[in-house]
């Protein structure tokens, strides 16, 4: 049966990895890429996500030769995200090894982005990224570029227009809890998990062991780490071994020798 | 052994390749005939749609001269995903197209019970016989392959198909008939297991 996915996420500013809290704030040096990949993938994670932060921002695309060396180091599937606007950057996004992409502002701009990419690359190949904020009054609302853009759009109501847009899974972000390892929002995941058809990644707030097993037991498909792996001990080997002893289809094998 | 993989711009052929030079084969990506006329083994990847895909070969005249490889040469091909699917005779997705044909099969919508999702995304176990050389090597309990696809093939002749899954329903994961070898999921993202089946394939006297 299939398993759910652990995938750490790595943004990725003037070709390092780097870690924030809430996007901007507090901004960690994370280290090399590269290696980092080797380092996750000998420790047998589910896929990678790359994303660079800067990318919408500056108007530009994340550095392609990257993921060209990520996919000579690595044999396991991996995401790329950050900027992207049009169909000719995501077939080079491919063509540098990358298996899918992630589009995040664009979707927001014009949906039919979406459907555009889908219908060229298939609709497995696209992730899109829905990054918000949890506003005072208890509602949620999309934010786009890089989360400077605050829209009314609730991301919810926007997973399931992206599901009709052909979008082969949702990767949902929520920016107020992003590195701040106090647990997913996991209301929100059980809610859109159940009405989607299609896989949803869980994003942003791990910090501890049980989060990860309540948003991934809450209907989540795969679950997004970060800080948690980059700043505490808890490594991708302990999070399968505890999700497996609670109950959790994960992976059994471990490691890579690649 | 010199294998040539087939770009016909539907793919993640950097991949396939980096595998199978990890696998010490010495690899081409080409859509040149004469290239792949020289090699001693086939790769057919593909990501993306069933229809498109079978427009590029057509347009790169690629279609005749890899039947010929396939039934006439006798080639060893492998097939990946997309790759898997054009071996069948006839695909439903967007409407309907017509493959290669090589192998009695019809590829079609997955459809699954909930909670299982479509796509079809992510590590699943494949359940395989014993003794297949393809997964030698591949220990029990642990044989988990990755995979990303909404369409599957059906095989109108069961014994082409060496490989299930389960996700919401029976999934045919992989196929054989003669020189004739494919996967539904990708071999060369699958970490150990998959470059352990690629070096099974090269390792593998047709």
């Amino acid at each position: 049966m299939l398993k759910k996915r652990i995938i750490p996420k790595f943004l990725v500013r003037g070709g390092r990895l780097v870690k924030a809290r809430r996007f901007f704030d507090d901004v960690r040096e994370a280290g090399n890429p590269v290696s980092t990949a080797k380092v996750y993938d000998s420790y047998g994670v589910d896929e990678m996500i790359f994303v660079d932060v800067d990318a919408t921002p500056e108007n530009r695309l994340i550095d392609g030769s990257i993921i060209e060396r990520v996919s000579e180091e690595v044999f396991m599937p991996f995401t790329v995200g950050g900027g992207i606007s049009d169909l000719k950057q995501i077939e080079n996004l491919l063509a540098c090894g990358a298996d899918k992409v992630s589009i995040n502002s664009a979707a927001v701009a014009d949906p039919e982005f979406v459907t555009q990419a889908a219908s060229r690359f298939g609709d497995q190949c696209i992730v899109v990224s829905i990054d918000y904020r949890e506003m005072e009054d208890g509602t949620r609302r999309v934010a786009s570029r890089c989360g400077n853009n605050l829209t009314n759009i609730d991301p919810d109501e926007f997973a399931l227009r992206m599901q009709d847009a052909h979008a082969g899974e949702i990767l949902l972000t929520s920016i107020d809890r992003d590195g701040m390892m106090s647990g997913y929002d996991v209301d929100l995941v059980a809610q859109l998990a159940d009405r989607l058809d299609i896989p949803l990644i869980a994003s942003s707030g791990a910090g501890s062991l049980k989060h990860v097993h309540d948003v991934l037991d809450a209907g989540a498909s795969a679950v997004t780490i970060s800080s948690m792996f980059i700043f505490s001990d808890h490594s991708p080997i302990k999070v399968r071994t505890y999700l497996a002893s609670n109950g959790v289809h994960v992976r059994s094998q471990l490691g890579s020798r690649s | 052994m010199s294998i040539a993989i087939i770009d016909y711009g539907m793919g993640n052929v950097r991949s396939m390749m980096n595998a199978l030079e990890f696998c010490g084969e010495e690899v081409v990506i080409t859509d040149d005939l004469r290239e792949m006329e020289k090699a001693d083994r086939l790769v057919l990847p593909g990501v993306g749609a069933f229809g498109d895909a079978m427009k590029a070969i057509r347009a790169k005249g690629l279609q005749d001269p890899l039947t010929e490889f396939a039934l006439a040469d006798h080639k060893p091909i492998l097939g990946v995903c997309l790759g898997m699917q054009l071996f069948a005779k006839h695909s439903m997705e967007h409407g309907g197209d017509e493959g290669l044909g090589w192998l009695d099969a019809e590829i079609m919508p997955l459809k699954v019970e909930a909670p299982a999702k479509v796509p079809h995304v992510g590590w699943n176990g494949v359940h395989f016989a014993e003794e297949d050389w393809l997964f030698d090597g591949i220990p029990a309990g642990q044989t988990d392959y990755y995979f990303v696809h909404s369409f599957h093939m059906v095989c109108t002749d069961e014994t082409d198909r060496i490989a299930t899954c389960n996700h919401g329903g029976t999934v045919t994961a992989a196929v054989r008939r003669g020189n004739l070898v494919a996967t539904q999921f990708h071999p060369e993202k699958s970490q150990d297991n998959g470059i352990q089946l690629l070096q099974n394939w090269v390792g593998h006297e047709f």
